[in-house]
């Protein structure tokens, strides 16, 4: 690899794009029919067939942690900001969820992006001081907001009625539909992580996703270059906090039930493992390490109380043999780039630059 | 009725468990340094630590100072082992983009998680998930009365210990040429293989000499604490962890007065608020700590990375 | 949901049939508890005593013509673990009730899917007061602190103790214990002086002491459980403070004594289940429990071995073909079910167990049974 280059292992040397508009419409075309035919095809097909509320009940939970590990690549992985809180803001959606449809009533198309919003808010308050911090004393500052938003869940009892948790809270329901069986709750949580993810998508493969890395790799190098580092950390840590606020409320309304004990500071660490496995700084990365993460666990549930040292281990191989990640950062913006987006223009030699 | 003697006692309460969280921050930051990565699985070694000292008390009931050699050795060993498995084999990339590379560094502190998973589990299967007893002989428990102040012979234990290790410590730092070895590498890996120190032995030995330290601290404060088990390691090592970063990453004094501060910090909290709301007091100190000290209390100004 | 019900109905009266020419009918129960992480310890237990539980259970031929066997499956004490067992069980037509999980919160998780999909579930530790409102399928077998707290507060005045300081975990069990015991002791003419929580796996006891002893009560009443019960004990003790200790039925454990050595001396404490208790059933348990297991049952241990056996009574009074609504119904009725935690029955309106509870004190480093009204 040639160091002399930066960006050596963003610009793919190898995978030439054809001049050809049509071609890449067709491979856009492809890969989009493809992954929705999965999610919303062959999924419930699965579910459908075999009968299995198991697998229903694992595919929700991994959708909604699809979420949260894409939002926390957005600011972990694309922005460089390692935080170990993100499940406090994960946290704060889902009490926000449930008390609001639960002391005021409110139906679920006002309570989602309010949950969104209200982690959001919490994001920014936490973001504005913390952003001068860098590396290791970020990880450490969401660790202390992480915690600090655990101990009052837990303390303000008036509140969130603290350790008893919250009940009730209804499912998804839209416009009079509700979700009551298990397959049309997979599905409605299966739309909204997919428009989140192609949100992040949105962001992150584009020239604002490039100021993102461009600020990772070196912010005081990027700030020279005309880049507003501070504003774009903030504004990524508000987006990653909005879309782990959606989560909770997904979490809220398919499980009736939530207690402060959900949001706990391993919880955290999971979803950065989830992010590491599946390549740092790589959408599609964090999502394949979210369905690894939710589902390894329960595929080795037949081996019984050595499970959680298989989980350990396999772990630990997967990030020995494969450090940068299951779909590691370079090979996958090539990979988007060649099938959801185009180059703005092509180099010398047709390697492809930018992003339309 | 404030400035009491009952306050007082809180103030020595809090730096009882400052101790704590102090012996195992040394250990802590000294790996910290050297390589510039979390070391997740410390606190793991400290509980091994723990239960190896529990095995020989049980089974050779020697005195306490026998023990101490012998903890020492299986931190060393444990620490090498930790260092050979979750450590050293991302150090097979040397191109200046992979050392720089975000997801390799992020990657080895994943490597230590899933390493302290697993040997949680292991411990966990052999001794079970419960606490395990300490001998009453070897307890570090008997009150002892300074004055209308009540002290553990426990925490006199603990303080005299991590004033012992912050004083060889900074011999071994300062004072030989391993010392200085240590501290080239933690400055910079490439340039100081460049001038010939053999990297590897170095970060070998800072991990065999942290993971002593740890081991002796989970035994002591196992003895103290009269339970020891396989969870007993994570609580302490994120306050240590949280001491270390207030006290600026190098500085292995500012991790102690860190952790003292911390310690304090929480028993007061205790006495005006409520014990459940003390890690909010603790948290929030960490914060503001970093928003006026943004390289923490004891750091040097940033280098460019 | 409905079609699967049925293909579980054929399924069984096919395997009926069949039992008849071949083998038993089999009959599984499913349990959920923790069995690796933190909180494995409780998980064990409850396999434990579970084990024995059935075992004797499929000698006595209360069942003939089926023979039952428990699923266990590890819920890790985390709630998303918990979804996905239950809905493992659900997907299981051999499975007609579950026991477990451990903690409230993890329970409820469970419960949820339980109450809307119709399992019975009965957990032999879950003492949220909400627990057993969410639908009639939940059941528990543990005394809630409603009963517990103002017995042990009529016994604490008895004693001419009139100020309490009380300390508890920061848990929906913690909280219901506090409440218990300081409605019942101010009724009764107490005066509670203090009260301080602490957050689950705090170890340090001292600040909070100090504080409470600044108050000068007669009396700390604790509603922990034992592995923070031996270590307030024993900070008690180098804090050189002399208040005497009362707790709830949680701290009794064999580990409380042998973690808080001599520091526990004098701690009273009223339980539903004691190893010394000459009553048969109470003596065949710990006999099994010791020889299988080289160690004392604790408290946790003798609440699982009975919500097996409530469990397994209420499958054999539903007799062979048992099914999930039959076997609800058939808990529902369990009537003074003989247990080595007393004699069970579950209230017709609200399923709350009802149980007798015996007084005890720590002397010379035993659990001793003061015979006192």
């Amino acid at each position: 690899m040639d160091v002399n280059v930066p960006d050596a292992r963003i610009l793919p040397s190898s995978t030439a794009l054809p001049a050809s508009a049509t071609a890449w419409r067709g491979r856009q075309i492809f890969w989009t029919v493809v992954l929705l035919a999965v999610v919303f095809g062959a999924v419930p097909a699965a579910i459908t067939a075999t009968g299995s509320s198991y697998l229903a009940q694992i595919a929700i939970t991994a959708m909604i942690f699809v979420i949260l590990s894409a939002s926390l690549n957005h600011i972990t992985g694309t922005a460089g900001l390692l935080s170990i809180g993100h499940a406090a803001f994960y946290g704060i959606g889902a009490y926000a969820a449930a008390l609001l449809s639960t002391k005021l009533g409110l139906p679920f198309i006002v309570t989602l992006p309010a949950a969104g919003l209200i982690a959001a808010f919490v994001g920014f308050l936490v973001a504005m001081p913390t952003m001068r911090l860098v590396s290791i004393y970020f990880a450490v500052a969401t660790l202390g907001i992480g915690e600090m938003i655990y101990v009052i869940l837990l303390n303000w009892v008036d509140l969130t009625r603290g350790p008893m948790g919250i009940r009730g809270i209804p499912p998804i329901e839209l416009f009079g539909w509700q979700a009551n069986t298990l397959l049309s709750r997979y599905m409605a949580v299966a739309v909204i992580a997919v428009v989140c993810v192609w949100v992040l998508h949105r962001l992150t493969h584009s020239y604002y996703g490039n100021a993102l890395r461009a600020l990772r790799e070196d912010d005081q190098c990027a700030d020279s270059m005309g880049i507003d580092v501070v504003r774009l950390k903030v504004e990524a840590f508000v987006v990653s906090t909005f879309f782990a606020g959606v989560a909770g409320a997904l979490l809220s309304h398919t499980s009736a039930y939530i207690a402060p004990d959900n949001f706990r500071f391993m919880e955290s660490i999971l979803i950065l493992a989830m992010v590491v496995v599946g390549g740092m700084g790589s959408l599609p990365g964090a999502v394949v390490g979210a369905l690894f993460m939710i589902v390894l666990p329960e595929a080795l549930r037949d081996i019984g109380d050595y499970r959680m040292i298989a989980v350990g281990a396999t772990m630990f191989l997967s990030i020995l043999l494969l450090p940068k990640g299951m779909l590691a950062e370079g090979a996958s913006l090539a990979f988007v780039r060649r099938a959801f987006a185009r180059g703005w223009t092509t180099m010398s030699g047709g390697t492809p630059v930018g992003w339309k | 009725m404030i400035f009491d003697i009952f306050l007082l006692q809180q103030v020595i309460n809090g730096l009882s468990i400052g101790f704590v969280y102090a012996l195992m921050a040394i250990g802590f930051t000294l790996i910290f340094g050297v390589l510039n990565v979390v070391n997740f699985a410390h606190g793991e070694v400290y509980t091994i630590g723990a239960f190896i000292g529990l095995m020989v008390i049980t089974a050779l009931a020697p005195p306490l100072v026998a023990v101490v050699p012998l903890v020492l050795a299986a931190g060393a060993l444990s620490g090498v082992g930790l260092e050979r498995l979750a450590f050293r084999p991302f150090r097979r990339f040397t191109d200046e983009a992979s050392q720089k590379s975000r997801a390799m560094r992020e990657a080895t502190l994943l490597s230590s998680l899933a390493v302290s998973i697993i040997a949680r589990e292991i411990m966990m299967h052999l001794f079970g998930g419960d606490m395990q007893g300490v001998p009453s002989d070897y307890l570090l428990q008997r009150p002892v009365a300074i004055g209308p102040i009540m002290v553990a012979t426990g925490s006199l234990v603990i303080f005299a210990t991590s004033a012992v290790m912050l004083g060889a410590l900074q011999f071994l730092l300062y004072r030989t040429q391993t010392g200085l070895g240590i501290r080239a590498v933690s400055n910079n890996q490439l340039g100081a293989r460049y001038v010939g120190i053999d990297t590897d032995r170095t970060i070998v030995t800072t991990f065999a000499v942290g993971s002593m330290l740890g081991a002796t601290a989970g035994i002591l404060v196992g003895l103290y604490d009269g339970a020891i088990s396989p969870h007993m390691g994570f609580a302490p090592g994120v306050k240590a962890f949280v001491a270390m970063v207030m006290g600026g990453l190098s500085s292995i004094p500012g991790a102690v007065a860190c952790a003292l501060l911390l310690g304090v910090s929480e028993s007061i909290a205790t006495e005006f608020l409520s014990s459940g709301w003390k890690d909010l007091i603790t948290y929030s100190l960490l914060v503001i700590t970093l928003v006026f000290f943004p390289q923490g209390i004891f750091g040097h100004g940033r280098e460019r990375a | 949901m409905k079609s699967k019900m049925i293909l579980g109905a054929v399924l069984g009266a096919v395997m009926s049939a069949g039992a008849a020419l071949a083998a038993d009918k089999e009959i599984m129960i499913g349990y959920q508890a923790p069995f690796s992480g933190d909180r494995s310890q409780y998980g064990e237990m409850f396999r434990n005593a579970a084990a024995i539980k059935l075992a004797e259970f499929n000698a006595s031929g209360k069942l003939p013509g089926a023979t039952v066997s428990i699923a266990y499956e590890d819920s890790k004490d985390d709630p998303k673990e918990a979804r996905n067992i239950a809905r493992k069980f659900l997907d299981n037509p051999k499975i007609v009730g579950v026991i477990g999980d451990f903690s409230s919160t993890v329970s409820m998780a469970a419960a949820e899917i339980y109450a809307t999909e119709k399992m019975p579930q009965l957990s032999q530790t879950a003492s949220h007061p909400d627990f057993t409102k969410i639908s009639p399928w939940q059941f528990r077998n543990i005394t809630t602190q409603a009963f517990e707290g103002p017995y042990n507060a009529d016994w604490i005045l008895s004693k001419g103790l009139k100020t309490a300081a009380v300390i508890y975990i920061q848990n929906d069990w913690g909280i219901s214990a506090l409440e218990g015991f300081v409605d019942g002791y101010k009724a009764k003419g107490g005066k509670i002086v203090a009260t301080e929580t602490f957050n689950p796996g705090n170890r340090d006891f001292r600040s909070i002491l100090t504080k409470v002893a600044r108050q000068k009560p007669d009396v700390i009443y604790l509603a922990m459980f034992y592995e923070e019960g031996a270590a307030l004990a024993q900070q008690r003790e180098q804090l050189g403070i002399t208040i005497p200790l009362y707790g709830t039925s949680s701290l009794y454990s064999p580990k409380l004594i042998e973690l808080g050595r001599a520091s526990v001396n004098d701690l009273h404490l009223a339980t539903t289940f004691t190893p010394d208790n000459p009553d048969p059933a109470v003596q065949t348990f710990v006999k099994e429990y010791v020889a299988r297991h080289k160690a004392e049952p604790s408290m946790f241990a003798a609440q699982a071995y009975d919500a097996v056996g409530i469990m397994l009574d209420a499958v054999a009074a539903a007799g062979p073909s048992v099914t999930r609504e039959t076997l609800r119904d058939a808990l529902a009725k369990t009537t003074n079910y003989p247990g080595v935690t007393g004699a069970t029955s579950f209230d017709p309106a609200t399923r709350e167990p009802t149980k007798s509870l015996a007084k005890m004190v720590v002397k010379d480093g035993k659990f001793q049974v003061i015979g006192e009204p």
